[in-house]
């Protein structure tokens, strides 16, 4: 589904990401896992197209994504989570909604598919015509993904689900995630080492823009170095 | 006495604030500020004189057509002249300076200094409130300059579009990643801005004439309206608009007309004073 072959990334020009190759099949849970200032968020970027990369090659379904514009991507079938959820607050959760459901595929079954967000997630049903900015952190990453799963998206990237959210609240909307229909894709970004490998079938691990590891995320969550390293264990 | 200066206050006003408008979507979408505005305002008054008096037009169509091809004119400035400053705001503030100036004296080659007129939409006047008579062709522009904002409203509150302006102008980038071809609704919002000026141009033509530098005063007005009302609030404009028309006529009807624009900065610095962000501004922005 998603096959990104050696790319480099650059901002400005400092490079940021180091020959990555990354496969996603589809239906699967796949994590990408690494520190602060790692490049988690730069690959996304580069996937989306809002970084292209300067070299190697991203496909999604078999098609190149290198030198397309993010709404071109977007209408695709990829839907982004970003990092720090950026609703946009002054819009009603409804007009959120709606906005992700802007691109074609998502507008055809606009009614239907909010139905179904609301229904996966509550609490949005009943602000709906609250504005986004007083949310919770809690119900805007809700939203945040509400407003992503808008567009009928086949692959779901998740930039730092975790990010400023109480554990509690973080396990709930992961659950919530499970149990969403196979046919939707997902690949999760994570600094939360132990949530993202308890939800993901398999792993990446970034390091320094460069992978270093990769495997079945139950397997990688017994290894030691793993273990020390970012588990604190 | 009062009661003129309020209404001449208020059909001044409903222009201001429809030119603020103009000025605001451009703003919020693009951060570019437009500093040719007021002599596109100007453009569609002359296209409006051209159209109907020398062409022989019926007015509506020619006002219509008027704005039509300020927009236009607004999409090919978008795609020639700011599309390639994106990144950096300071060209497209020389750029549009520069087209003002230019606009200015083709203006003048081509019209010479006099002022012209488009044809009066009606004739005669009106008993107003009991009190006093009031010409119709001002009565009808601000009937007309209400119906337009509330156009803009409802485009920017109730429609596609308007969720996609307000989208892009709160989050550029997620806009983008949300399926919005942001190049393609810069150049549509800059289009619209200048049409909303071209809209206050020739709703305003038939009361006070076009001349090559009469569109400098209404873009300064326009300009301070935005930051009365506070970047990027719909309401602002208005408020704001009716407040500058309002305080400018009373104050020519009661002190001077030569401090005209004065009281427009006193009135806005007496606001910044109290409330940074204009009166409807977010506090952040
Ligand atoms: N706008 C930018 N300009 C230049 N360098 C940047 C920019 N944003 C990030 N970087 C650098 O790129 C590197 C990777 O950043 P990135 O945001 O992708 O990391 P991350 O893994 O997502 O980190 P975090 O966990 O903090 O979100 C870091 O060294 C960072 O300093
Ligand atoms: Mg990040």
């Amino acid at each position: 589904m998603l096959e990104v072959s050696g790319i480099d990334v650059f901002r400005g020009e400092t490079q940021v990401l180091w020959e990555i190759s990354i496969r996603v099949h589809l239906g699967e849970r796949v994590a990408i896992l690494g520190s602060n200032g790692a490049g988690k968020s730069t690959f996304l970027a580069a996937v989306t197209g809002v970084l292209p990369p300067r070299r190697g090659d991203i496909l999604f379904k078999g098609e190149s994504l290198v030198g397309m514009k993010p709404h071109q991507i977007t209408q695709l079938g990829v839907a982004v989570v970003p990092e720090g959820r950026r609703v946009y607050r002054e819009m009603t959760v409804a007009e959120n909604l709606e906005m992700g459901a802007y691109p074609k595929r998502g507008r055809a079954q606009l009614k239907k598919t909010m139905e179904h967000v609301m229904c996966i997630f509550p609490v949005l049903a009943g602000r709906s015509r609250q504005p986004a900015g007083t949310l919770s952190g809690g119900e805007q990453q809700m939203l945040a993904i509400g407003r992503a799963l808008m567009s009928r998206p086949e692959l779901l990237l998740i930039d730092e689900l975790s990010l400023g959210l109480a554990p509690l609240i973080t396990k709930e909307i992961f659950r919530t995630l499970d149990n969403l229909a196979d046919e939707i894709t997902i690949l999760l970004v994570e600094q939360n080492v132990e949530q993202a490998l308890r939800h993901s079938k398999r792993a990446y691990i970034l390091e320094s823009g460069r992978l270093t590891r990769s495997g079945i995320s139950s397997e990688l969550m017994e290894d030691d170095d793993i273990r020390r390293a970012y588990l604190g264990l | 006495m009062l009661a003129l200066a309020t209404m001449n206050g208020l059909v001044i006003g409903a222009i201001y604030a429809l030119a603020a408008l103009g000025v605001s979507l451009v703003v919020g979408i693009m951060n570019v500020i437009n500093f040719a505005h007021g002599e596109l305002y100007i453009l569609a008054g002359y296209f409006s004189y051209i159209l109907a008096d020398t062409l022989g037009m019926h007015f509506v169509l020619a006002m219509v057509l008027a704005v039509a091809l300020v927009f236009l004119f607004g999409i090919f400035v978008e795609y020639t002249l700011i599309r390639p400053t994106y990144g950096n705001d300071m060209y497209s503030l020389i750029l549009t300076f520069i087209l003002s100036i230019v606009l200015q004296n083709a203006y003048l080659l081509i019209f010479g200094p006099y002022p012209n007129k488009p044809p009066g939409w009606v004739g005669g006047a009106t008993h107003v409130f009991g009190a006093f008579y009031y010409g119709n062709q001002r009565l009808a522009a601000l009937v007309a300059g209400a119906v337009v904002i509330a156009f803009v409203f409802v485009l920017v509150k109730k429609t596609w579009f308007g969720r996609i302006i307000r989208a892009t102008s709160q989050d550029r980038e997620m806009a983008e990643l949300n399926g919005v071809n942001t190049t393609r609704l810069n150049m549509l919002s800059f289009g619209l801005g200048c049409a909303l000026a071209a809209a206050a141009g020739v709703i305003l033509a038939p009361v006070f004439p076009v001349t090559p530098t009469a569109g400098v005063p209404v873009a300064l007005t326009a300009f301070v309206v935005v930051v009365l009302g506070g970047m990027g609030s719909l309401w602002g404009c208005v408020v704001g608009g009716l407040i500058l028309g309002l305080v400018e006529n009373l104050g020519a009807a009661y002190i001077s007309t030569g401090y005209k624009h004065v009281f427009n900065f006193i009135i806005l610095i007496l606001v910044l004073l109290v409330r940074p962000a204009g009166l409807f501004g977010r506090r952040e922005a």
